[in-house]
């Protein structure tokens, strides 16, 4: 993220994302993703599961909250304040600081369900039979859950202002592609998730590491065209 | 800062705003008023030249990289900051530092006399006094160019002053203003262009006279005339025809000013 700060220009991007993080969180706009992750964790983990089962599970539930995320936080400022911005710092780094600002929420919400997680669940293998390093299984169940936050994150870019504009087009986009990102074969957050899975199958952590390279990827091109768009639209 | 050949239409087939606008901004600084009827695309014009919007065709260069702009109603409901909470954070935006942005937040709050709301949360404050924190926010950081749309709309009497005021510093310092207001009498010494029919075409400047004075701090100044102070001593630029009377209002008021010089 930092490297984005920097090569978007320095200081005045980051005072833009500290707005940006800030109209998010003093504006409690956070609460509904928020309680939609929690809620769909607390249907689909129970204590006592194995741990990379229910790591993967948590991981995929991320995606439409972090798509979510980013509709509000493109949507937060009111159109007034929004034209300032705009004046001071141009259309494409005002839309940059929106995306980081729903990055930052997402990738809170993957620390706190992954510990929320690992402290609930049983850090065995699928059959309860191997044991599982403890750091290991924390580091490959974060890296899921922010590879699946950052396809959220491109997702919620793609469908939402300035690239799809109005509600009608907008809802329907962000919830179809999130889900499409978690059953795609193509997909990083896909194969962060199986990875998990499979690895709980037979006992053993692998960290998803190509994943979360191709979902940095997938998502930094994804802000860069609405980032783009949002330039050339103003 | 230049406009080539800029022309602005909304949507791929809709007819265009604004076409073929040739315009240079004054290389010095200084203040330009933008004339036209309602829908002419005054605000089209302002919006282009603060870079909230971007021209269908042709090109906008050399904008200066503080640029502000000050739009005409600014309803804040929405705005989860105090207004020296969002002062602050919009002034690190434009490139301050925290304690300076501040500081001046403080300050312009005080010049609009709005400093008793400094701490109030934005979506309680009367209209007016949004439109004072929006000014505020515009003037923050010293802009190179500031664009103001019908910036004075809601705002009181004194506060309508202080922003001509401010108007007149910040050209006086090499700053650009450029604005658009209904009461055609606002700062009479600015350049005009006028919006008529797609097309942009500077007007010839309606004669005006710099009358200068000094006198104490108390002296009070009469209304509607743009005044910049340096040091000791006011400019006062003001229409030709109203120059006699402003001239008598200054020699007659308690205490009185000391006339230096008039000039067209």
């Amino acid at each position: 993220m930092r490297a984005a700060v920097e090569c978007a220009g320095g200081e005045p991007v980051t005072a833009l994302v500290r707005y940006q993080c800030a109209l998010l969180v003093r504006g409690h706009r956070w609460l509904a993703p928020a309680v939609l992750y929690a809620a769909i964790l607390a249907i689909g983990i129970r204590g006592g599961e194995p741990a990379l089962d229910s790591l993967g599970f948590a991981a995929a539930a991320l995606t439409p909250s972090a798509a979510w995320l980013v509709r509000i936080c493109v949507g937060a400022e009111p159109d007034a304040a929004r034209a300032c911005t705009v004046a001071a710092r141009g259309a494409a780094r005002t839309h940059l600081a929106a995306l980081l600002a729903a990055l930052a929420g997402a990738l809170t919400l993957a620390l706190a369900g992954t510990g929320a997680v690992l402290a609930v669940s049983d850090p065995r293998s699928s059959d309860h039979e191997v044991r599982l390093d403890v750091l290991p299984t924390a580091a490959a169940g974060l890296t899921a859950a922010v590879s699946c936050a950052l396809l959220g994150v491109a997702v919620g870019a793609l469908a939402n202002r300035p690239v799809l504009r109005g509600p009608a087009r907008s809802v329907p986009a962000t919830l179809i592609g999130a889900l499409a990102v978690l059953v795609a074969g193509v997909s990083p957050a896909n194969a962060a998730v199986t990875g998990l899975v499979t690895g709980s199958r037979h006992g053993t952590v692998d960290l998803p590491l190509g994943p979360l390279a191709l979902a940095a990827a997938v998502t930094a091109a994804a802000a860069a065209a609405a980032c783009a768009v949002s330039g050339r639209r103003g | 800062m230049r406009l080539e050949g800029v022309g602005r239409r909304y949507g791929v087939r809709g007819p265009w705003v604004l076409r073929g606008v040739e315009l240079g901004l004054p290389p010095g600084g200084g203040v330009v008023r933008v004339e036209g009827a309602n829908g002419s695309g005054k605000s089209t014009l302002l919006r282009l030249l603060a870079g909230i919007d971007r021209p269908s065709a042709g090109r906008i260069s050399g904008r200066p990289s503080r640029t502000a702009y000050v739009p005409e109603r600014f309803p804040a409901t929405g705005l989860p900051f105090t207004a020296r909470g969002w002062l602050v954070h919009l002034g690190r935006v434009h490139g301050l530092g925290s304690g300076e942005a501040r500081a001046r937040a403080g300050e312009w709050l005080e010049r609009f006399g709005a400093a008793e709301f400094a701490g109030a949360p934005l979506d309680e404050l009367s209209k007016g006094t949004c439109q004072k924190v929006a000014v505020a926010q515009g003037l923050l950081a010293d802009p190179g160019l500031l664009v103001l749309d019908e910036a004075w709309t809601g705002l009181d009497a004194a506060a309508r002053g202080a922003l001509d005021v401010a108007v007149g510093e910040l050209a006086a310092r090499g700053s650009t203003v450029v604005f658009v207001d209904h009461d055609p009498s606002r700062l009479p010494g600015a350049d005009r262009w006028q919006v008529a029919a797609g097309a942009v075409t500077p007007a010839r400047t309606a004669p005006y006279a710099v009358i200068t004075v000094s006198g104490p701090e108390d002296a009070p100044l009469p209304p509607d005339v743009v005044a910049v102070r340096t040091g000791d001593r006011v400019s006062l630029t003001v229409p030709d025809e109203r120059a006699d009377e402003v001239l008598r209002e200054l020699l007659t008021c308690e205490p009185p000013w000391s006339v230096r010089g008039v000039s067209r």
